[in-house]
């Protein structure tokens, strides 16, 4: 029964050392892809600013629930705090609030490449630990 | 009945102890692999023993990996930009008959059955062509930076004369200027600055001789203090002052140097080289394309204009968090906007399509920092 924990254990550990390493930012990452090829796959622009905006939102959403946990760092707070502003900067433009003009109809898949890409880029400039990337993405598998 | 109990238990721990036994086996496998210092494939012509003549072109390829370098192109596809660049240069050094290439591919530490540490370091050597040694190593695990890959360099290359057209390239994230410390995944104690990077190209380059090429494949290494720190040590920079899409510099350029570098104005065939990277990546992103090309000679004059303030800059950032300070073009703080300033850049600029900055018209090519708030 011993050898039979010990090796379960080990297995289970190896699995979640795997898990964690792969689900983090590249869920975050994999998320707006998701979104992206949505976008992509339907022909109507009013579908597609919805699915563009929802799925702004529910990242959002996760933010906050995540920025709340006891669990976070102050310095992942502050990660957390300049991902929703780069969110909300792209949420704006969506809609075309806070100075921005509006993403035209016939833009917006160019648009939703360059949310994949910013969000790329920005995974350098803004720093959130593993443990953040995994409660942000298993709160957006709960919420979607 | 104790006898057919014991038998029973027996019978049923059997496939456990040999599984048991199996596992300690793969372990000792592992833990010999892990800790063997001998290279694990070495095939073709050892170095030395052939007759070609020597290289006409020198290529170096870092190739940093030990990070998150997933990016996804526009059909959706996920895709690592370590490995992307990696197929890419083992495409340039097949295609070189004149050349010797060395790769060295920074990868990501993992541990086999989560206990014994598997090399972190990849260097593979080419030479007219072929694939003539392949080797894992250890990266530094302490605070110095690339011994191993200046090690390596040293062992391989061939007789240099007469001394061919060299290049370097380095593949990955903005390399800090200050702090450092997180740049690789694995050793997140550990600090990498520009530097660092400078020190190992200096201990590269033989006889203090510069590289013809130095190609900074990475986001927001286009300033006046990196380029300054690579100045002694490269004839022509290339590098992107702004951001910089995963899917980094194309290197198709660099294909058969023989015909497209035949008169060997290396100064030329970098502005060819930068203008087609930049054309190709307008295609596809939707961020802002920034390439620079930098004739060093020319730019120090305004190198040597700007050092003590940018220095001071750099001084100040030291202690703010990340999301207190951020990248912008000199050209927007007035303290840069000197005489000079474009001399002996040439700037290859597209503004992103969307954001905040899609009006920005053009940059100057030199990328400095801002303080928020």
């Amino acid at each position: 029964m011993l050898t039979r924990t010990v090796f379960g254990v080990i297995v289970m550990m190896f699995v979640l050392v795997q898990a964690a390493n792969a689900g983090g930012n590249d869920g975050i990452q994999k998320y707006f892809n998701d979104t992206a090829s949505k976008v992509k796959a339907t022909a109507d622009p009013a579908e597609k600013r919805a699915i563009l905006d929802k799925s702004l939102q529910t990242m959002s959403k996760a933010l906050d629930k995540v920025q709340s946990s006891p669990l976070i760092s102050k310095e992942d707070r502050a990660g957390i705090d300049q991902f929703k502003a780069a969110l909300q900067e792209n949420q704006d433009e969506l809609r075309g609030s806070n100075g921005y003009q509006r993403v035209p109809d016939a833009q917006l898949n160019a648009f939703s490449d360059y949310v994949v890409q910013n969000m790329e880029q920005a995974d350098r400039s803004i720093t959130i630990s593993l443990v953040a990337a995994l409660l942000i993405v298993i709160i957006i598998i709960l919420l979607v | 009945m104790q006898s057919s109990h014991n038998l029973t238990f027996t019978s049923a721990t059997q496939p456990y102890s040999m599984l048991l036994a199996g596992f300690g086996g793969v372990v000792l496998v592992l833990f010999l692999v892990s800790c063997s210092s001998i290279p694990l494939m070495q095939r073709g012509t050892p170095p030395g023993e052939e007759s070609a003549l020597p290289p006409r072109y020198s290529m170096a390829f870092i190739i940093h990996g030990d990070g998150d370098y997933l990016y996804h192109d526009p059909q959706g596809n996920a895709r690592r930009a370590d490995q992307e660049a990696f197929l890419e240069a083992t495409t340039v050094a097949e295609r070189n008959p004149q050349a010797q290439v060395f790769i060295f591919h920074e990868i990501r530490r993992k541990h086999a059955l989560l206990i014994f540490p598997r090399r972190d370091g990849k260097f593979y050597y080419y030479r007219h062509g072929q694939l003539l040694a392949q080797e894992s190593y250890w990266r530094d695990q302490g605070q110095s930076r690339f011994d191993p890959e200046v090690t390596l360099y040293h062992r391989f290359r061939a007789g240099e004369q007469p001394q061919p057209l060299r290049l370097f390239f380095y593949f990955g994230h903005e390399i800090p200027e200050f702090g450092g410390a997180g740049y690789d995944a694995s050793y997140s104690q550990r600090t990498f600055t520009v530097l660092d990077l400078a020190d190992g190209l200096k201990r590269i380059a033989p006889d203090s001789s510069r590289f013809d090429l130095i190609v900074l494949s990475t986001c927001f290494n286009g300033t006046p203090y990196t380029i300054a720190a690579l100045a002694p040590y490269a004839r022509t920079i290339v590098a992107s002052p702004d951001n910089l899409h995963l899917s980094y510099f194309d290197l198709q350029p660099f294909e058969r140097l023989d015909v497209g570098l035949r008169d060997g104005d290396m100064a030329g065939f970098a502005k060819i080289f930068a203008r087609q990277t930049f054309d190709r990546l307008t295609e596809d992103i939707q961020t802002a394309v920034t390439v620079a090309v930098y004739d060093v000679d020319s730019v120090q004059g305004y190198l040597h204009a700007v050092d003590s303030v940018y220095y001071h800059t750099l001084n100040t950032l030291k202690g703010q968090t990340p999301g207190s300070i951020k990248h912008c073009d000199c050209a927007d703080d007035p303290v840069y906007v000197l005489p000079g300033m474009s001399e002996g850049v040439e700037v290859f600029y597209r503004p992103s399509r969307f954001g905040r900055l899609k009006q920005k018209q053009n940059h100057s090519g030199w990328e400095c920092w801002m303080l928020l708030n």
